[in-house]
């Protein structure tokens, strides 16, 4: 069972720590991402990458839509991880849609996380009536949805022969590996229908995990206020606005990114 | 920027890993009507779909492989109207930073094409499980009242409704012959629709080749008795191995024997064999029935079709899935499945597959 896990996710160990320190990638990419991050934390902790169901090197044959409709079950693969390794104890650090995913899996299992770390967090990326502006409008989501079917026509060829797994001919998933953003077009439509139609709201002053919110200056997919938003919502969670700008810190800028996560746990370290 | 650069016919943009253009030609600016964009984040021309895709895919791209090639994105002007484009960017060192230099060539009327055919196959992938649907409950509505004409007649049969005479028998026996064919043409739309619906759970791995082909000819075996064929394995085989689910590759290699077994007059011949080429092994069925003729070779495949003889008459009875299920079935293992035929002289079905190399306790 543990093997299968490892190997439907592909899960990869690293570091010479012994508290674990788990990373989840966002939508669109997989574990390839915290290359530039990951390594900083290997001196002291135990790194565990994965890929989502779905995404990356994880095995396609696991991918159910049932499942994966839904952000719970990409919790459900966090939790399996942490079932299949046993870890307790866990500082969890998500990127994006992952920050919802591991609210979800830390709401579900709070017992075997010690931190969450979320890198650009969006509970909700609709404007609501209501007052809250998530930064986009239905029609703006749509329009992503376009772009990533007519971008796909060609990534999907590339894709089709992995699908296989074919072991005897490992030359295909060197071609993965050069396409890591590719994958199925219609795993990549339902993540994207799962990520952004979410609301979440409801779920954030549930979280009793300590809790660090990574704010991008200038961030078009989790603006400012939206930030802020999960902030004020996760009782007693930690806000910091990084110099960075866009969404992805640990890719533009992963030295700063690294630099106020150490910041965080340390800080975590002395209070506790 | 130079002359050249800002007359082509392109956009042209640099870009900072944080989103900061750093230079735009003459060209970008006019498509998206700013006056100047030097300095502003890139998210000011482009749509708020783009700037999602961006970030989750382009910038990872780049940032990770150097580079993004033929990548759709939809520009905003300053009237928030769309330009569709297509984007090439590489990301490199300049000045001692790297920086993401893109070209982004419109596409409006492309785009339009685009959209068309992505929803004319949308459309038809629909169809398509629209029609296994149906194939789907219609052969699971058949089955059960099959199973009950099977049921009565075996038990008006048996004889435990009351005495049954010699006719009486003989024409149970022709009813339940009859409900079985009916049921085997419903299993044959069931698995059909399971493939069309992308359902079939194929699962390869390295099988001995040899082991399949001895299997496949004892099952039928007998029907080349009974048809007074001579039934030959012929070709090298021993050691080879493919890649394949050895269920899957049974139930093609049956089709496809059945086939020939029903097709070749009393007196023929039917032969199995197996040969490597290259990096893959062909399994041929070869017959010498009637042939097929050459523009009704490729038709074969498609489903419902049955070629008829000179006299208008179906050559067989059956709805014709079995060669559509296994060219899919081949497919879906990674291999295809071609025919080649002579009229008059005989046909060779041709299952092309992956060779494999056998773990060690298998070979064993």
């Amino acid at each position: 069972m543990t093997d299968d896990i490892l190997t439907r996710n592909h899960v990869t160990l690293s570091g010479r720590g012994t508290q674990p320190m788990l990373f989840a990638h966002g939508f669109g990419c997989d574990q390839t991402m915290w290359r530039f991050v990951a390594p900083a934390f290997e001196d002291d902790y135990r790194v565990i990458l994965f890929d989502y169901v779905g995404s990356g090197r994880s095995d396609l044959r696991a991918y159910d839509p049932e499942r994966y409709g839904h952000l719970e079950g990409y919790a459900r693969d966090v939790l399996d991880i942490c079932e299949a390794l046993d870890l307790r104890d866990v500082v969890f650090v998500g990127h994006s849609v992952s920050s919802m995913v591991g609210i979800l899996a830390a709401r579900e299992a709070p017992e075997r996380f010690a931190h969450l770390i979320l890198i650009g967090p969006s509970p909700h990326y609709l404007n609501d009536p209501s007052g809250y502006t998530g930064g986009f409008n239905r029609t703006d989501l749509e329009g992503l949805l376009d772009l990533m079917d007519k971008n796909y026509i060609g990534w999907a060829n590339v894709l089709a022969p992995v699908i296989m797994k074919n072991e005897e001919r490992p030359e295909l998933t060197g071609e993965l590996e050069a396409s890591f953003c590719s994958t199925d077009p219609i795993i990549a439509r339902r993540f994207a229908e799962a990520t952004f139609f979410a609301d979440n709201r409801a779920d954030l002053p549930g979280v009793t995990v300590p809790t660090l919110v990574l704010q991008c200056s200038d961030d078009a997919i989790a603006p400012d206020t939206v930030g802020q938003y999960v902030h004020e919502h996760i009782p007693g969670s930690a806000f910091r606005k990084l110099a960075a700008t866009g969404h992805c810190p640990h890719m533009s800028h992963p030295e700063e990114t690294v630099e106020v996560m150490k910041a965080y746990l340390a800080e975590a370290d002395v209070s506790a | 920027m130079d002359d050249l650069l800002d007359t082509a016919p392109c956009g042209f943009f640099s870009v900072a890993d944080d989103g900061t253009v750093l230079h735009a030609n003459a060209t970008l600016r006019a498509l998206v009507g700013a006056d100047d964009l030097v300095g502003r984040h890139l998210d000011a021309f482009l749509s708020p779909g783009a700037r999602i895709f961006y970030q989750t895919h382009v910038f990872p791209l780049l940032r990770v492989e150097g580079r993004a090639d033929e990548i759709y994105l939809s520009l905003r002007d300053r009237q928030g109207g769309d330009v569709p484009v297509l984007l090439n960017a590489v990301r490199r060192a300049r000045g001692g930073r790297p920086v993401s230099d893109a070209v982004v060539v419109p596409m409006r009327r492309r785009n339009q094409f685009e959209s068309e055919l992505l929803q004319a196959r949308q459309a038809a992938e629909e169809a398509n499980r629209a029609r296994a649907r149906f194939l789907s409950m219609v052969s699971h509505d058949l089955r059960a009242p099959l199973g009950a004409i099977n049921l009565a007649s075996d038990l008006l049969a048996s004889g435990a409704v009351g005495p049954v005479n010699d006719a009486q028998r003989h024409d149970l026996e022709r009813i339940r012959e009859a409900s079985a064919y009916v049921l085997g043409l419903v299993a044959d739309l069931l698995n059909f629709a399971r493939v069309e619906a992308n359902r079939a759970d194929v699962r390869v791995r390295p099988v001995a080749v040899q082991a399949v082909l001895d299997r496949a000819v004892d099952v039928v075996e007998h029907l080349a008795v009974e048809a007074r064929l001579t039934l030959a394995r012929e070709g090298d085989d021993a050691g080879a191995a493919v890649l394949a689910d050895p269920e899957r590759l049974q139930q093609v290699l049956l089709n496809l024997l059945t086939n020939a077994l029903k097709f070749t007059p009393a007196g023929g011949r039917v032969t199995l064999a197996a040969e490597r080429a290259g990096g893959a092994v062909l399994l041929h069925v070869c017959d010498t029935g009637p042939g097929i003729p050459p523009e009704a070779a490729e038709r074969i495949f498609d489903p419902f079709v049955q070629l008829e003889q000179s006299g208008g008459a179906a050559l067989r009875e059956g709805v014709g899935l079995g060669l559509a299920i296994s060219r899919e079935l081949a497919r879906a293992m990674g291999g295809d499945l071609t025919v080649a035929s002579v009229v008059g002289a005989g046909s060779t079905f041709t299952v092309r597959l992956p060779a494999a190399t056998l773990p060690e306790e298998v070979a064993a």
